[in-house]
């Protein structure tokens, strides 16, 4: 009996101590030989010295590709500044609560500033202003806050892209036909402003293309995009043209069409990129790709912070561009940088 | 000799009987404090601070007032899927509710009751037409989605918070509070859930359903009328921890609290709730909600990345139940 609870005992001390395993940003655990008796903090297990300065960058999730270029671009531009980035996104992807969250935590252990990508342009708004209320500068990146004491903010802009995704889709049907468009998810800023200027630019330049559908939502991840646009395929047997405001709507759109062998006879336009989604381009099954710089964006949104933290003045709107790749340019130089940078250079 | 050796087995068998009844009613208490005072050494003056404490208080409030209304229908030998969707429907409600020009005492009592009127359709569902919980509360789980996202135009509700978001701030006004209103709320709610649980007939009649509810039926207890209460209650919580989702957010959201209700029923379970009913108590489910706060706190501020997370919290859940199966094969002959 009492081997079997002093190994319940012990199994539950590992399962804390587990925690201080892989340290995220290669400090190491310290807790891992922990005595397994009374006193887990012992003096010398205190950290001595305080690591360089570390700056938070705050993703909306950490699954997508899109997200790890913004981390590599964040890591370039730390190490250029000898600062420690600190990479955390919502443990739920998506979810404003567990986002706010890890903003708290992070002002909690006083970092010296934070880039944050916010879900929601106002639900962010008063931790960012209780950050800036303890002293710690925001930069936003990718969607904007509805929040003017941010330092700058970094990012596409995405009316624009829209509107250059319609350009794209209305040249290639010569101006007719028959269009749906899958919305990424509610309250995303970036994707509907994205939507909203594909719609504006299609609306004012080709008049004569009918939206069918515009009102379907592929919702947070890939396996529920690919849902909706089966469904959305199965409703509309036959359509001219497609468009997706991101990477998970434009795979899950992808994969629709391939699984009901129409991948290539309908045109089909999408925002981002990865790696399966240039596979398609090249193969003609995807037409055109608006792509953003995420890697620019988390570089850019990082060297904000640090040029603010040194007291240089920042501009408070920084744009990092869209390029529309496709098929024809896509081996140049310029849009290789763009859809297969050098990530573990800055990852590993 | 044989006799003697008996004695002596059945003395050991009550020492460890003890011990494992001790280590289940101290087993939440003892990891939470082990998650505390780990972390505490990792990062002492950050973990420690006030203003970090204020941060993970508030942090529980919205899965700790979940876990009272949970705590009951665990007890009941029920669950309660829907709790995660109530959420999300409740500050929906309310934040339309402002949309509409209402005041925020109108909005709140809108948002409130909406949860209970949801726990209660719940509670009549599952007695009326005899269907377990699970599947009852799998289906409004995504009703009261659906419903949220309609009544909020599959759009976040973008509402003046007229004062409401004070309920959730850290910092609060009057300072003398120390921490958010909001956490004064969970707390004061602990205490009442349980004098009400262990003090009422009430509390008695949910613990002696969930222990055997054909005896709970022929000792004449009235188990259809206390089981859609016990959901009403439940519905309830989840009302109230809507309205302060929104407080939180200052917008309605509908696709918030997704999945939540598997945060609320894990801060039961790790509380000593057991699915099978009879079992769980507030202080337990309170301290399970504050656990794994301070567990995604201490990640953070250590730098953990969420996958750890994640495991802990899994491995955490599968120790509590362990603890709890020891303690019934004990009981067992």
């Amino acid at each position: 009996m009492t081997t079997r609870m002093g190994l319940l005992a012990s199994a539950v001390l590992c399962m804390a101590i587990g925690c201080s395993g892989p340290g995220a940003d290669g400090r190491t655990g310290t807790g891992k030989q922990a005595p397994p008796s009374d006193q887990p903090q012992s003096p010398e297990r205190s950290p001595a010295k305080e690591p360089p300065r570390t700056i938070a960058v705050i993703p909306k999730g950490t699954t997508h590709e899109f997200w790890k270029s913004v981390h590599a671009g964040a890591n370039k531009a730390g190490r250029e500044a000898g600062v420690t980035i600190a990479w955390k996104g919502p443990v739920r992807e998506d979810d404003r609560a567990e986002q706010i969250k890890v903003v708290e935590n992070f002002i909690a252990a006083r970092v010296a500033g934070i880039v944050l990508a916010p879900l929601d342009d106002k639900a962010l708004v008063p931790v960012v202003k209780d950050a800036i209320g303890e002293g710690i500068p925001v930069v936003i990146i990718d969607s904007d806050l509805s929040f003017a004491g941010r330092v700058s903010f970094v990012a596409t802009d995405n009316h624009a892209g829209g509107a250059a995704a319609a350009q794209r889709l209305g040249t290639l049907l010569g101006g007719k036909g028959k269009v749906a468009m899958m919305r990424y998810q509610e309250g995303s800023a970036s994707t509907m402003k994205r939507e909203q200027g594909f719609l504006d630019a299609l609306q004012k330049k080709f008049p004569e293309i009918e939206v069918v559908s515009s009102n379907q939502y592929g919702g947070a991840t890939t396996e529920t995009a690919y849902k909706t646009a089966e469904n959305l395929l199965v409703r509309f047997g036959e359509l001219d043209g497609i468009f997706c405001p991101n990477e998970s709507t434009t795979f899950g759109m992808l994969r629709a069409l391939q699984d009901a062998k129409r991948a290539g006879t309908v045109r089909f336009v999408g925002f981002d990129a990865s790696s399966k989604l240039v596979e398609a381009l090249g193969q003609g099954q995807i037409h055109g790709l608006a792509v953003q710089n995420p890697f620019a964006m988390g570089n850019l949104g990082v060297k904000a912070l640090v040029d603010h933290l040194a007291g240089s003045p920042v501009d408070k709107r920084i744009d990092t561009g869209v390029e529309m790749i496709t098929a024809d340019n896509m081996g140049q130089p310029p849009m290789q940088a763009l859809l297969s940078p050098d990530l573990d250079k800055w990852l590993k | 000799m044989a006799a003697g050796k008996r004695t002596q087995d059945s003395r050991l068998t009550t020492v460890s009987d003890r011990l494992v009844r001790m280590l289940k009613w101290l087993g939440p208490f003892l990891a939470l404090a082990l998650v505390i005072a780990l972390f505490a050494g990792l990062a002492p003056d950050r973990f420690l601070s006030t203003y970090n404490l204020k941060t993970v208080a508030t942090q529980t409030v919205i899965v700790g007032l979940g876990a009272l209304g949970m705590t009951f229908v665990v007890i009941s030998g029920g669950i309660d899927l829907s709790v995660g969707s109530l959420i999300a429907l409740c500050s929906v409600i309310t934040a339309v509710a402002l949309r509409a020009g209402h005041g925020p005492m109108t909005a709140v009592l809108l948002g409130v009751s909406s949860g209970v009127l949801a726990g209660a359709v719940n509670g009549l569902l599952i007695t009326g037409l005899r269907i377990v919980p699970f599947i009852v509360t799998l289906g409004t789980m995504g009703i009261a989605r659906g419903l949220a996202k309609y009544l909020a135009d599959e759009q976040k509700v973008d509402a003046d918070a007229l004062g409401l978001s004070g309920l959730m701030a850290k910092s609060p006004d009057p300072a003398w509070l120390l921490v958010a209103p909001g956490v004064w709320l969970l707390l004061g709610l602990a205490v009442i859930s349980a004098v009400v649980l262990k003090r009422t007939v009430f509390g008695v009649h949910t613990f002696a359903i969930g222990s055997n509810e054909a005896t709970a039926h022929l000792c004449g207890i009235r188990v259809n009328r206390t089981k859609v209460l016990i959901y009403a209650l439940a519905g309830l919580f989840a009302g109230l921890a809507g309205v302060l989702q929104y407080c939180r957010l200052t917008v309605g959201d509908p696709t918030t609290a997704l999945g939540k209700e598997l945060d609320i029923i894990a801060a039961v379970v790790i509380g000593g709730g057991s699915l099978a009913g009879g079992s769980g108590g507030v202080l337990g489910s309170l301290i399970g909600a504050f656990l794994m706060a301070f567990l995604a706190n201490g990640c953070t501020l250590t730098g953990v990345p969420n996958y750890v997370q994640e495991i802990i919290i899994g491995a955490i859940i599968v120790a509590a139940v362990a603890i709890d199966a020891l303690r019934q094969h004990r009981d067992s002959p």
